[in-house]
């Protein structure tokens, strides 16, 4: 299931401005955001898990370049989703 | 009367120009040739416009208002915003004419295209221009397909679309030559548990079904492969509008090969379009 809002935040981020604001000041950035708590402790986490079937998949690639995440990194975390992550995700990507 | 005189089709990725001097020699130097093939063809047909079929990687649209198919009938478009292209290119010019007549035979066909007057083309459209090296830029209309967002428009729907682009350029009263390009595929796997994944049968199917040309064989082999493949794959969409504009004649393919090195299986083609071959010749 999409979430409008995590996908906001994240589609936000691509600009430069904001980025470097979410980098510096990442609460007071996800305050404009009304994420679901879970959410918004699985953003402040880093929890892939819970965020790949949540948002766009390029969208999620974006954002853990703006958090500074090299991309060996995000590949290993990313391909090591559970089963059930990567079902929802091909779900996600084929409608 | 305008001319359509050439279909092509290039793979992007961000990594072709953001990792390019950092790339091992061996893709770097196949990748360069396959792309100055492709624009020593494309400027052999010598375009006035450049039709570019590609994605919006969440530039212009999101998932607020997210056109299936958008037009850009612009005077000017933005040059790319992604930093490792920032020298490439501030602006890029448009056709308003043909771009809007285009917009007016879809509607009139019953097709019902999004439109904009300035958009911004990202990488999807500038890596093949940049690496193609063309002695001077076409005057481009961006054709953007959803190809990141589910859901996306048929294989048969892209397939349409071709046929009606040629439609439009053969029926544009101004005398231009007006070539198609394609952009993104073949396989690759994006932000997605099989990220970094290159599909080979995946792409040797997509080849073999546009080097038959067959529509039926297009449809089948893309719509039952995309259900598997990974999610970058979906671009292959602008290479049937390409392929459906050509007339599904077949195509020549300039190369394919897996580079990991920038996740994605690259490919390169010429379809073959007959008053293509006798403008060049």
């Amino acid at each position: 299931m999409t979430d409008y809002w995590l996908s906001k935040l994240f589609f936000d981020l691509q600009d430069k401005t904001a980025a470097a604001e979410y980098r510096s000041e990442r609460s007071k950035v996800l305050d404009r955001y009304p994420l679901l708590p879970e959410i918004r402790a699985a953003v402040l986490a880093n929890d892939i898990a819970v965020l790949a079937p949540r948002v766009n998949a390029y969208l999620l690639r974006y954002y853990f370049q703006v958090v500074g995440m090299p991309d060996a990194e995000f590949i290993g975390r990313v391909r090591a989703l559970k089963p059930a992550a990567q079902a929802s995700a091909t779900k996600r990507a084929n409608g | 009367m305008a001319k359509f005189v050439g279909a092509f089709g290039a793979s992007h990725g961000p990594l072709i120009a953001r990792e390019w001097e950092s790339m091992p020699e061996a893709p770097k130097k196949r990748l360069g040739k396959a792309f100055r093939e492709l624009g020593r063809r494309l400027s052999a047909v010598r375009p006035d416009v450049l039709i570019e079929v590609s994605p919006d990687h969440w530039v212009n649209f999101f998932i607020n208002n997210l056109p299936s198919v958008c037009i850009g009938v612009g005077e000017q478009h933005d040059g790319p915003p992604e930093p490792f292209l920032k020298d490439f290119a501030r602006s890029l010019p448009g056709h308003p004419g043909l771009a809007m007549h285009i917009v007016t035979t879809a509607l009139a066909n019953d097709f019902e295209p999004s439109i904009s007057h300035h958009l911004t083309l990202d990488h999807g459209f500038c890596i093949p221009l940049l690496r193609m090296e063309l002695p001077q830029l076409p005057q481009i209309i961006p054709m953007v397909i959803n190809d990141l967002e589910p859901p996306m428009p048929s294989i048969r729907r892209c397939l349409a679309w071709g046929r009606l682009l040629a439609r439009a350029i053969a029926s544009y009263p101004e005398n231009l030559r007006v070539a198609i390009l394609a952009t993104g595929g073949l396989s690759h796997s994006i932000g997605e548990p099989t990220m970094g994944d290159i599909d080979e049968p995946f792409d040797r199917a997509c080849i073999a079904a546009f080097t038959t040309g067959d529509d039926a064989s297009v449809i089948d082999a893309l719509e039952a492969g995309l259900k598997t493949t990974g999610n970058g794959g979906h671009e292959v969409r602008n290479w049937v509008v390409a392929h459906g504009a050509a007339g599904s004649r077949g195509f020549d393919l300039v190369d394919y090969f897996p580079v990991p090195e920038v996740y994605v299986g690259c490919a390169f083609a010429a379809w073959t379009v007959p008053d293509a071959v006798k403008a060049a010749a």
